[in-house]
């Protein structure tokens, strides 16, 4: 290790996270391998190395012996100062070495509010940040994750953008790039080479043409480019990477367990849901493959902990079945196992008493809003009878808390559907004190909401956010309706980050510069508290001469071309826009087991594969 | 009785803290398939002891581990599969049945490093055993329990033994330090000689337990 970290490591926060060295970390020889590749978490590396998808990246590139695959993530600020300080490059974990001289630098992108680190850790890369001033090919700087479904306002800083599950596609452009180095292509050639691999979108190939009212006229396509860039699935989860040996990290972090991925997507079609519509279609792994890949991956980690991770795990068509045989492993190991996603309607005593035997703390649900009428209009197919059914049950079993989870603002939201929240949740109040076998022990029900924020590829990608004033307005007509009731306590989100999260998450390439000019003022880890300022970011919104309304607030036409209109999920437009008048009727969708409403992701599935 | 690990945690593992260190023992013997004795009670895990906190940043050859050992695994196995199962830097040496009482390690043997990248000044070395030879050597030592948040502490009584070795840019303080109830960490002895003589302040100090001795001054294990 290099002498003057170590000095450093001595004087910052945590300096396990930026040693490496952990078990299963995998180092190879520098000269044995052609291409390095430098996988960054724009996060703590708490945060990032609970990232399945990251672990999956990680395992899939360093399969292959000509790949080497290392990590890096964002410094806390004490480290930041000193590696400024220090006059160190950003280095990754495996092998200390800057990721300045690594080929590929790839960011993951789960969250709007980290798109000031990747800004950061650029150029504590040592990096020009915008892609037209590194000249060579290498090292070229991509990015994936959820957030690419609209990278606009990061557009101007990365060579490209993979779309959609990152498995097959990242070594196609591996191997387009070792081509690329071989033969001495131009930076140019090889992105325009790359534009053809299905699933990659090179901003610096699509030109938005916009309208004196600030709105798209067109985004218009280079030659060679393809019109519409669709995401890349994976066909078969049978055949699909687990990493079942995987990095056991030597410090604490968030997701500190085994995670075992069920399926991806999600067949329920809640309006408001990003999530829902960008995995799409359901694509399950086989109960016999999960119950073999869960054992393997206890036994390779020691982990004493397993988690069920998928949007809705509930939804697994196997769950009881693969849930006693992991049971059956788990329990005389005493490996706890958890389901962090649970769905009332599905709910019941016999799974929960199976999966958390130990632990009765809390439970959580998310009916999302607070009257029928509403949770219809945005498909929350979640009935009040099904939710008090599930707490009941759960109270006599001898819970003493719940959480309940809701958003304010929601397209159609009246304030009967605000009260409606505080009805509900005395309604589950009261049915603890009808059920729970000891009220001496007294109950904590706990309703949070955050402000709705309109997401691309949704239903709702053409609603505005309601205004800030309107959000606090409900906030405090919710919380005069539960001030009464001791034993529910109420929070809600701050509605700042809501904010900019609705400027970016719709926003266009014009932000970039907004970004920019937010991180030359200090802009960084704006997912913590200690370091996010609101007023910096509407200090670079004005100095950039553009409008957080425009953004957050504004009713999208109904023919609006879309920052992301080049991009697509395999939802068809018709189809989000058709849910959005059904949500307007108050009319539900099914969920795709019960009929296929034709969304269109089935055609991502090759060879008649069918959704599920 | 219990039984026991000796190991070292060097180079980048320097940086566990004890807490994750810990964590990182359970979860090791469960990858490395040794099975040990788990707690009783609400909430099982396996059980594991670290005797002595090493301090985050400092190197260790001598740190020993106490846990129960199941059938299923002979001793002598544990070392080779244990550091197979363990992150990079810790590595088991021995594992045995313990015999005496953990309150019989006394003392520990600490090597410090002082060092000075633009030349060590020659009147370091005089001034640090002018330190160490006082009669007494009185500091303020944060106490949660004491009223006024500080106690007085005479480190004197508290080192058995030193040795300094001098380089062109190093001085090495070869250290017996008293272990336990009271026990001295070097940090402390680094704090009061720079508080002392601040024109020899080194850029660096590296920490390194080299050795844990009974009452007698033997390796205690
Ligand atoms: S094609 Fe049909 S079944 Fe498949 S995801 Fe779309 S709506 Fe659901």
């Amino acid at each position: 290790m290099n002498r003057t970290l170590e000095y450093i490591l001595q004087r910052v926060q945590k300096p396990a996270r930026y040693t490496g060295g952990e078990y299963n970390e995998v180092v190879k020889e520098r000269q044995t391998v052609t291409t390095r590749f430098a996988l960054c978490f724009p996060d703590t590396y708490e945060i990032g190395m609970s990232n399945l998808g990251c672990r999956i990246l990680y395992g899939v590139m360093n399969q292959r012996p000509d790949v080497w695959c290392e990590r890096c993530f964002a410094p806390w600020g004490d480290m930041e100062e000193e590696l400024r300080q220090a006059g160190l490059q950003l280095y990754a974990l495996e092998s200390g070495d800057p990721i300045a001289d690594f080929d590929i630098i790839g960011f993951s992108l789960g969250y709007e509010m980290a798109y000031s680190n990747v800004l950061n850790m650029l150029d504590l890369a040592g990096l020009p940040l915008h892609s037209e001033d590194r000249i060579e090919l290498t090292p070229l700087v991509v990015a994936g994750g959820t957030c690419c479904y609209n990278p606009e306002p990061l557009a101007p800083f990365i060579d490209l953008f993979v779309l959609g599950e990152g498995e097959e596609v990242t070594l196609e452009y591996i191997d387009l790039y070792q081509q690329a180095v071989e033969e001495g292509w131009s930076k140019r050639e090889f992105l325009l080479e790359a534009a053809k691999i299905k699933g990659i979108y090179v901003p610096s190939l699509y030109e938005p043409v916009y309208r004196p009212d600030g709105t798209l006229e067109e985004i218009k396509v280079s030659e060679g480019a393809p019109q519409t860039v669709t995401k890349r699935i994976v066909q078969n989860m049978d055949q699909a990477y687990f990493p079942v040996k995987t990095i056991i990290p030597s410090t604490e972090i968030v997701h500190d367990r085994v995670m075992l991925e069920l399926f991806r997507g999600c067949i329920r079609g809640c309006r408001f849901c990003q999530a829902g519509y960008v995995y799409r279609p359901v694509r399950s792994r086989s109960p016999e493959l999960l119950a073999q890949y869960g054992k393997a991956a206890c036994e390779d980690s020691g982990y004493q902990e397993m988690t069920l991770s998928s949007l809705s795990s509930t939804d697994y068509p196997c769950l009881m079945q693969l849930c006693d045989e992991l049971l059956d492993y788990c329990a005389p190991r005493d490996i706890g196992l958890s389901l962090p996603s649970l769905r009332a309607d599905t709910f019941s005593m016999g799974l929960m008493e199976r999966l958390q035997r130990v632990r009765k703390g809390g439970l959580t649900f998310a009916p999302e809003a607070g009257t029928q009428r509403l949770r219809d209009a945005i498909n929350k197919n979640l009935r009040e009878e099904d939710l008090l059914q599930s707490v009941r049950t759960a109270f006599s079993g001898g819970w003493n808390g719940v959480k309940l989870y809701f958003m304010l603002g929601l397209p159609t939201e009246t304030d009967e559907d605000v009260l409606g929240i505080a009805d509900l949740a005395r309604k589950v109040y009261f049915a603890w004190r009808e059920c729970t076998p000891n009220r001496a022990r007294g109950v904590r029900i706990t309703v949070s909401t955050s402000w709705f924020v309109p997401k691309p590829h949704t239903a709702f990608q053409w609603e505005p956010q309601i205004p800030m004033e309107e959000y606090q307005r409900r906030v405090d007509l919710l919380r005069d309706a539960l001030k009464r009731d001791k034993s529910i306590t109420y929070n809600w989100h701050d509605p700042h980050t809501s904010y900019l999260e609705a400027i970016f998450s719709r926003g266009d390439r014009r932000l970039a510069s907004v970004l920019e000019y937010a991180w030359q003022n200090g802009a960084k880890m704006d997912a913590w508290n200690e370091y996010f300022d609101y007023q910096r970011w509407m200090d670079a919104l004005e100095a950039c001469g553009l409008s957080g309304d425009f953004y957050a607030c504004r009713e999208r036409r109904p023919d609006e071309v879309f920052p992301w209109a080049r991009l697509s999920v395999g939802v068809s437009t018709e189809f989000l826009w058709r849910e959005r008048e059904q949500c307007y009727n108050s009319q539900t969708t099914p969920d795709c087991r019960t009929r296929c409403s034709g969304c269109g992701a089935n055609q991502l599935l090759t060879g008649g594969g069918r959704c599920g | 009785m219990a039984d026991r690990l000796l190991f070292s945690k060097t180079g980048r593992a320097r940086y566990i803290s004890h807490l994750d260190l810990m964590r990182t023992f359970q979860r090791a013997f469960a990858r490395a398939g040794i099975a040990i004795k788990h707690t009783e009670g609400f909430n099982p895990h396996p059980f594991v002891s670290i005797a002595l906190p090493l301090s985050v940043g400092y190197s260790s050859q001598c740190e020993i581990l106490e846990f129960s050992l199941l059938e299923g695994t002979l001793a002598e196995e544990v070392p080779a599969r244990l550091t197979a199962a363990m992150p990079e830097g810790i590595v088991i040496h021995q594992c045995y049945e313990a015999r005496r009482k953990l309150k019989e390690l006394r003392y520990i043997n600490y090597i410090m490093n002082l060092e000075y990248s633009e030349g060590r000044p020659q009147e370091s070395e005089p001034a640090m055993a002018e330190l160490l030879g006082r009669e007494s050597l009185t500091v303020k030592k944060k106490s949660n329990k004491a009223k006024a948040g500080f106690t007085e502490v005479d480190l004197i009584p508290l080192i058995r033994s030193w040795r300094i070795e001098c380089q062109s840019d190093t001085m090495t303080l070869d250290a017996v330090l008293a272990a336990q109830n009271p026990g001295l960490n070097p940090e402390l002895l680094r704090t009061v000689f720079c508080q002392t003589y601040p024109q020899f302040t080194p850029e660096f100090v590296t920490f390194h337990r080299r050795e844990v001795l009974d009452g007698e001054g033997e390796p205690f294990r």
